[in-house]
């Protein structure tokens, strides 16, 4: 054959191989004429139109609506005709930001936003990339304050703080009110500066079936057999007995197998969460302090100033101390115990909706995030009149919680910057971020997606008059015990790294492989090796690790606060408190706040 | 009949149902509330919803991932078996220095697994403003389909006796007419055997098809991710999504049926 003629056959390929390259780059958008267009925009009128047609209600008066509108069409105008791409975890709140409020802030600003929405994971490894690569991938992130202690040490994200000072001070809202949101502290690092914005907020509650605890005959035989009155748990003590009273001894409630505990165990990432969003911490494991234990924090982790210096017993830490170890053992035998047989099985979404279906009677752990979907009509958990037969209360404590201790865990989905992000496109990114949270919206966005965030709203007449249907959402918002309720701190400098150690161990336990007191000595042994390498890493700064050497436990176990030594009583008296009696004291105490602060 | 005979239908049926109940599970939860699917056991959905695909064809995020991941897994496709083709044709036609060497060096860019390559991947693509971008995606998975279409395509070409060429140059056809009106027609199988293994790589892969993309070419894979939250799962939503996802591999199969048949009887896969 001629080598010529199958050359240039060759030549005829690669063009067309070019060619259809070529034609993947023809998607650039002529920017250039939307920009154009839009400078006739009447963004006054179209402000004004969103306020009567979507922000309603609000906090604000119409005319304070209006001004605040006019101040974001102002500022955003060097930023006209942009197209910025933001990104947070799937949640009702984060679908109604990104169907409803980008549009808004569209209409308002002539900035183009894309709302990305993927699963939280996803979120956090698109973050991790951006943070490693110094790629822009998004201009904004949501992402969970749990990151705190990574974010404040590593250096890539935007310190708020500084920016809202500086170079960021003409986006910067005026009333934006900073000290409004109620998980400021969150996202507040070791150095007081503010890292994050709050956008989003939920807890971690006690959940149980109001109508059954209020049952004459239940609540009779309850008290016969432990002495006590049924109601609200007020410590794990009585948490165990009422699991044990209705999985054991009720049995069955209109015909229907019913359970005293529900939980999840499959060993998946997601049980990882069950013990990392405060588990340790309800039994008592870590020292007092709010918003987290200091020294010790319910992961385990001791700090000396900000420097983490150890989770085993033996560097100060309390990981594997009897605390934690009760706290997994806990876990484990109630789940076998008085769960329904498939909950070991479960991972946590697919054991999320489980109570709704109407056989659980209480449950622990239980997330505000499934309020919505367990107030919808038809639910066996719901009464005809659309009131709910189940309420949310604080989460007991196990036996080693002393007062001042954090009490269960509340996550807020913040507004994350990254320095690696240009800083026309941050700004632009600040100013939505600000837009979703301003207060213009945000009374409706907490109506829409029950994660609500600022003080003001939880405060107004909307919330009061939806507050029937939420079964203690908002009165739980509103008491003073809300503070006791933290995601994880400072004391944590590389969540992604340490949270992914947790769930392995937990389920190694979980299947009886080990013991719970091996599966929390291996877990403290792998953090501490992973504060090691962290520390050789260097890349922390002031506030990165510097281990503890090892010494005798005893030492430690003497020393006060956390690691604590074993109880010799791990079961003390059952102690429950009526809901409503509980309801009481919060509005009073609620009350008394409020006053205290008017003076 | 015999009992034998009537043992093996049995069996084959058997078989059937264990090949088809997943699928037949997957349409069924499609068409069903969350509540339902949470709540009760069902062989046939007694209440049964289009909701869950509503929400896949009214949503534009859906079905824009959908568009991304067919945009990206034809390109792929197209320059995968058009870069291949005359490849296939030089390793099967000639000897020259290093054949058997840069031949068996297509094999082991397939050893390698694609984590290996998402991180030089994603920094290159970042510097030349590929990123997000369908080709980026399509360029990626050429590494892997290239090498199988390569191999795939040689097998085939081998089989073709070279006396065809001979004959082709004796009739005084140019190397181009040979290769476009003769040659490629002989292996159409191979062509559709490889048409199907790029497709279904491409279309399956999800490791670099999320590291390369951000919001722009998002491909559906992860977009279904948005199914999972932190209340819960939307299970029909995933299921409907799950369903249009074995849609186009039905299509692909569909279409190079008849190739693909012949091909796999061919024994050269």
């Amino acid at each position: 054959m001629q080598l010529a003629q199958w050359v240039g056959s060759i030549n005829r390929s690669v063009i067309l191989v070019a060619a259809v390259l070529g034609l993947g780059a023809c998607g650039e958008s002529n920017e250039a004429a939307k920009t154009a267009a839009q400078a006739d925009v009447d963004y006054a009128a179209n402000a004004a139109q969103w306020i009567d047609a979507e922000f309603q209600p609000s906090t604000l008066s119409r005319d304070q609506q209006l001004e605040e509108m006019a101040w974001f069409t102002q500022a955003a105008a060097p930023y006209r005709g942009m197209t910025i791409n933001v990104v947070s975890e799937t949640l009702t709140t984060h679908q109604y930001e990104s169907e409803t409020l980008a549009q808004a802030f569209f209409a308002v600003t002539g900035i183009r936003v894309n709302h990305d929405l993927i699963q939280e994971g996803d979120v956090i490894e698109k973050l991790q990339t951006q943070m490693q690569s110094g790629e822009n991938i998004f201009d904004a992130y949501v992402n969970d304050s749990d990151l705190i202690g990574t974010h404040s040490r590593y250096g890539y994200v935007v310190a708020l703080s500084d920016f809202m000072a500086a170079e960021g001070a003409d986006v910067t809202s005026p009333t934006l009110d900073l000290d409004d949101f109620i998980g400021l502290s969150f996202t507040t690092g070791p150095d007081g500066k503010v890292y994050q914005l709050p956008d989003q907020q939920f807890a971690n509650l006690y959940w149980f079936r109001h109508d059954w605890f209020s049952d004459p005959q239940l609540k009779q035989r309850f008290e016969q057999r432990y002495g006590y009155p049924l109601g609200v748990p007020v410590n794990w003590s009585a948490y165990e007995d009422i699991a044990e009273f209705f999985s054991v001894h009720v049995g069955e409630i209109d015909g229907q197998k019913v359970y005293g505990h529900m939980d999840y165990g499959k060993k998946d990432p997601s049980l990882g969460w069950r013990f990392t969003d405060a588990w340790l911490s309800m039994a008592g494991a870590g020292d007092k302090g709010i918003p987290n234990g200091l020294p010790v924090d319910e992961w385990g982790i001791r700090v000396e100033q900000c420097r983490p210096v150890g989770s085993s017993i033996t560097r100060g830490g309390a990981a594997n101390a009897p605390a934690a170890v009760y706290a997994l053992q806990k876990y484990i035998d109630w789940l076998k115990a008085y769960a329904p047989e498939q909950a070991p099985g479960m991972t946590f979404s697919e054991a999320g909706p489980v109570p709704a279906q109407g056989q659980i009677a209480q449950q622990i752990f239980w997330y505000t995030t499934f309020t919505a979907d367990m107030i919808k009509p038809d639910l066996p958990v719901v009464n005809a009149d659309g009131s709910p037969k189940w309420r949310m209360a604080p989460s007991p404590h196990g036996p080693y919680w002393e007062e001042g201790m954090k009490l269960g865990y509340q996550d807020t989905g913040s507004w994350t910057l990254l320095s690696s992000t240009p800083l026309e496109r941050r700004k632009a990114a600040w100013l939505y971020a600000q837009f979703v949270t301003a207060k213009t919206v945000s009374l409706k966005k907490t109506l829409v997606g029950l994660t609500p965030f600022r003080d003001s709203d939880i405060r107004s007449q909307a919330m009061t008059d939806m507050a029937p249907k939420l079964g203690g959402l908002v009165e739980f918002y509103r008491s003073p015990a809300r503070t006791a309720w933290t995601p994880t701190g400072t004391n944590v400098p590389d969540y992604p790294k340490l949270a992914q150690l947790w769930w392995a161990n937990v389920a190694n336990a979980v299947s009886g492989q080990v013991t719970a007191q091996a599966a929390m000595d291996s877990l403290a042994t792998q953090q501490d090796r992973v504060l090691a390498r962290l520390q050789r890493h260097g890349a922390l700064g002031d506030c990165g690790p510097a281990l503890n050497e090892e010494r005798d436990a005893q030492y430690w176990l003497d020393q006060p606060g956390a690691p604590k030594p074993a109880l010799a009583n791990e079961k003390p008296q059952g102690q429950t408190v009526d809901y409503e009696t509980l309801l009481a004291s919060w509005v009073r105490a609620a009350g008394e706040q409020a006053g205290a602060q008017m003076d | 009949m015999s009992r034998r005979s009537r043992l093996s239908r049995w069996v084959l049926a058997g078989y059937c149902v264990y090949l088809i109940l997943p699928l037949y599970w997957l349409l069924t939860l499609a068409l069903r509330s969350n509540a339902d699917i949470a709540g009760v056991f069902e062989l046939v959905p007694s209440n049964p919803t289009l909701a869950n695909f509503a929400e896949i064809l009214t949503n534009p995020v859906w079905y824009q991932g959908f568009v991304n991941s067919i945009s990206y897994v034809l390109l792929n496709t197209l320059i995968s078996v058009s870069v291949a083709l005359p490849a296939a044709y030089v390793f099967s036609r000639y000897r020259f220095l290093g054949d058997r060497q840069l031949f068996f060096w297509l094999l082991t860019n397939r050893m390698a697994p694609p984590a290996v390559f998402l991180l030089p991947f994603f920094q290159l693509y970042s510097s030349i403003g590929l990123f997000d971008t369908p080709l980026a995606v399509a360029l990626a998975h050429c590494l892997f389909t290239v090498p199988l279409s390569v191999w795939i395509l040689e097998g085939f070409m081998s089989g073709v006796p070279t006396e065809i060429d001979d004959m082709a140059r004796i009739d005084g056809h140019s190397f181009w007419f040979f290769f476009t009106r003769i040659f490629l027609p002989i292996n159409r199988s191979a062509i559709g055997v490889t048409v199907f293994f790029c497709f279904m790589f491409s279309w399956v892969e999800l490791l670099l098809a999320r590291t390369l993309t951000g919001s722009e070419a998002k491909p559906i894979v992860v977009v279904m991710t948005r199914t999972v939250s932190a209340s819960g799962m939307d299970w029909g939503v995933l299921a409907a999504a799950s369903v249009f996802t074995v849609l186009p591999g039905i299509l692909v199969v569909w279409f190079v049926r008849q190739h693909l048949v012949k091909g796999f009887a061919l024994g050269r896969v």
